[in-house]
């Protein structure tokens, strides 16, 4: 349990601002580890560069300065081992929800036959059945979901990469979507697990899901702390255990100024 | 890329082939028989210098912005008739779906018939070809005024009158340019079109008021001057280019909400 | 009302603007009292049904084939250019300014230059074609390509997707929608150039038909041979508009479900 799958070394990432105005750090000198099978969740004000930071991990882009390291190799471009969970899902439109499910398999070259019986299960894991060849404009927001789940299931990652996947749909569903995450990475049983990374701004949301979670501040971007959430799995039981609140309201402590702070710039 | 390549680069390509047409054409002998830079650019100074191509081309404008106006009073009110009322449009958009696909140069025989070569059969055939987008823009734009702010503007007190001017007018005011802009393409690219048409039936007969097409006709088949030819479609070209720059310009200045 | 009969009113809706296009120009005709100026109706049908029988096919033909090589060249030259110009910055740099001038330009107005470079025949309405084909084919495949949502390439690649595999299955298809909306504009403007190639520098072809009747004062002929030029543009887009639906049923805005 103690080998980092995934290690930033000193990571700093600039962007060039649009309109001259010189560059914007969004990250500066991240330095973590991330252990084989762990629930990791990143909180922190908007702008504090967690997206950026899950885009890096995931190979879209390269740090300007530093290392990302996944299984001790510089991260140079995505790889299928590294799946990746979309903020707006990035569904493909023209392909239905089995199209959408099958193309990692497709892409990496997988039989037919044997894409198809994959996607199937999945389907019948995240409860689509019967939604097959739906495309995803027909599909509800929760569904959607499920399908961008599985799509990134497919391809049977070792990490899995979440950039706010649960932001954009209603309280309700947004619990049942949490308790099935957690069942479908194994939460509570012993079979071996992925190596989660979940950007969220949802500070329940990340004390509830995490073994740590990281707190981001911002300007320029860095980890300002981490968490250790030491509740017993499976959680789905815990939601109103008072350990839970009590680290909730740590973690808001830990935010609250930045959080203030950037709600203030943007309102002038 | 820098500002300096964005510019630099496709001005040396022209420079490029400029010079390689030149030297082509003199290499050949062949000047006077094919257009060439140098004496297209002759020619442009002497047709500008003694008003041949000035006054043509006031002729075809003129032409052009009736027309554009006849189509601009006949094709706002229906489509914004059409745009409100989904009754109406399940009427005539198959009427406005047949007239649009006939080629309105199709009716230049009919159009001289009625309105003669006078200039007045181009005239029929730019308002023709304006009407139409006039019309389709008018529906559209009458088609997409948002519910939710109409609602507000009502739920804020406003009557029908301030609806209209304060809510309606604004939102529906970019898709009208929009049209008067494809429209305005419409009827320069026509105009020239008829032009040429009626210019090839009466070449030789009488001396119809000349627009740029009629010109060019007579360019081409009396005083067969290819150099001249070249001018004019440079001149087109460049007018095409105008009235698609300023009319964008124009949108910008007046409508700063329609940036995208 | 009862709801069947609001039914059939509606269907018939479609029908009535066009009884009504029909019966305004009979009636003008019947005011004008003269067949040259507004030849009526039955005039109208039977040069339609005379043409049926003689060369109503091939003059169809004709400019179907004008229509085909104009078209499919300029057609296929946008999307070339535009994916270039999509690829290389350099090209498109050197591109872009030509398009925009080039673009305003009707094809129309190339018709003087396009009888001194082929000559009376067949060459005119295909360059004319060609002409106006091009630019909004060109424009808007561009415009698609290069509007393609960075996130759906992010994600194709994330699941493994090879480079090649990222243009056909994630660019092109979300380009799609813009191509074809571009192929039909395409079609439009292609359709006027013809006709006006054909009426003052061809040999063949519906536009050339025109004008051969007119030079015989034939009224008839010449309103029989704009009501199929309409007829057949109409049935051109209409078969375009078939292929969107066909090729866009997973699209929200043109998907024949949901």
């Amino acid at each position: 349990m103690t080998v980092a799958v995934l290690r930033l070394a000193g990571v700093t990432k600039t962007f060039r601002a649009p309109r001259g105005g010189g560059d914007v750090v969004a990250l500066s000198g991240v330095d973590l580890d991330v252990r084989e099978g762990e629930f990791l969740t990143v909180v922190g004000p908007s702008g504090c560069g967690k997206s950026t930071m899950l885009s890096l991990v995931a190979g879209f882009a390269q740090p300007t300065a530093g290392e990302v390291l996944f299984q001790g190799q510089p991260v140079l471009e995505p790889g299928p081992e590294r799946g990746v969970m979309f903020q707006d899902y990035a569904l493909f439109p023209w392909r239905t929800v089995m199209g959408n499910i099958e193309f990692g398999p497709y892409a990496l070259g997988v039989g037919k036959a044997e894409r198809r019986g994959r996607a199937r299960e999945l389907i019948q894991l995240v409860g689509l059945e019967g939604f097959e060849d739906r495309y995803p404009h027909e599909l509800s927001g929760g569904m959607r979901q499920r399908c961008a789940l599985a799509r990134m299931l497919a391809n049977n990652p070792t990490m899995w990469l979440m950039d706010e996947p649960l932001a954009a749909v209603d309280l309700q569903t947004r619990i049942i979507l949490q308790d099935e995450l957690l069942r479908l990475w194994g939460d509570g049983g012993s079979a071996k697990r992925s190596t989660v990374l979940f950007v969220t701004h949802g500070i329940d949301e990340a004390v509830l899901l995490a073994d740590r979670v990281v707190v981001m501040a911002r300007r320029p971007g860095r980890i300002k702390a981490i968490v250790d959430v030491n509740l017993p799995r499976p959680r789905a039981a815990q939601r109103s255990s008072p350990a839970l609140a009590e680290l909730v309201g740590r973690v808001w402590d830990l935010i609250r100024d930045e959080a203030v702070r950037a709600i203030a710039e943007e309102t002038n | 890329m820098s500002p300096a390549l964005r510019i630099g680069l496709p001005l040396g390509a022209l420079v490029v082939i400029l010079i390689a047409w030149e030297t082509a054409v003199r290499a050949t002998g062949t000047a006077g028989l094919v257009p060439s830079p140098v004496n297209v650019a002759r020619a442009g100074v002497a047709l500008i210098a003694d008003g041949t191509a000035t006054r043509a081309l006031a002729g075809s404008l003129q032409r052009v912005l009736i027309g554009f106006c006849v189509a601009a009073v006949i094709g706002v009110p229906i489509g914004l008739a059409i745009g409100t009322a989904p009754t109406l449009d399940r009427i005539f958009r198959p009427v406005l779906d047949a007239m649009r696909s006939v080629a309105p140069i199709a009716w230049i025989p009919m159009a001289i018939l009625w309105l003669g070569v006078r200039g007045d059969a181009a005239l029929f055939v730019v308002a023709y070809a304006a009407v139409f987008p006039f019309i389709l823009n008018a529906s559209d734009a009458a088609r997409r005024v948002d519910g939710s702010l109409l609602a507000a503007a009502r739920s804020l007190g406003a009557g029908r009158a301030l609806t209209f001017g304060a809510v309606i007018t604004p939102s529906a005011l970019p898709f009208l340019f929009t049209g008067a802009r494809i429209a305005m393409g419409f009827a320069w690219g026509s105009i020239i079109a008829a032009e040429l048409a009626i210019g090839i039936k009466v070449t030789g007969q009488s001396r119809a008021v000349a627009g740029l097409g009629q010109l060019m006709v007579e360019t081409l088949y009396v005083r067969r001057d290819v150099d001249a030819l070249v001018f004019y479609m440079l001149m087109i070209g460049a007018v095409s280019f105008l009235i698609d720059f300023g009319m964008r310009r124009a949108q910008i200045r007046l409508m700063p909400w329609t940036l995208r | 009302m009862s709801s069947a009969l609001r039914r059939v009113a509606t269907a018939a809706q479609p029908m009535i603007g066009i009884a009504a296009l029909i019966a305004a120009w009979q009636a003008a005709s019947v005011i004008a009292a003269n067949p040259t100026l507004a030849p009526p109706l039955g005039a109208i049908a039977r040069q339609i049904a005379a043409m049926a029988s003689t060369d109503l096919l091939n003059d169809v033909v004709a400019s179907l084939v004008h229509l085909l090589l104009g078209y499919g060249c300029g057609a296929i030259l946008g999307l070339v250019l535009a994916l270039l110009a999509a690829r290389s910055e350099w090209f498109a740099a050197i591109l872009d300014p030509y398009v925009e001038f080039l673009r305003p330009i009707s094809a129309i107005a190339w018709i003087p230059i396009a009888i001194l470079l082929f000559g009376v025949g067949r060459g005119v309405p295909v360059f004319l074609i060609f002409y106006a084909s091009l630019f909004p084919i060109l424009v808007s495949t561009l415009d698609g390509v290069r509007s393609v949502d960075r996130g759906l390439i992010n994600a194709g690649r994330a699941l493994g997707a090879s480079r090649r595999l990222v243009v056909t299955n994630i660019i092109l298809p979300a380009a799609l929608p813009s191509i074809l909306s571009g192929a039909r504009l395409s079609l439009g403007v292609a359709w006027v150039a013809m006709v006006a190639g054909e009426l003052v520098g061809a040999d063949a072809g519906l536009g050339w038909r025109i004008m051969w009747y007119q030079e015989f004062f034939s009224m008839d002929g010449v309103m029989a041979t704009i009501v199929v030029i309409g007829a057949v543009g109409w049935l051109l887009d209409a078969l375009l508009r078939a292929l969107q639906r066909r090729l866009l049923a997973w699209s929200p805005t043109t998907g024949a479900r949901g």
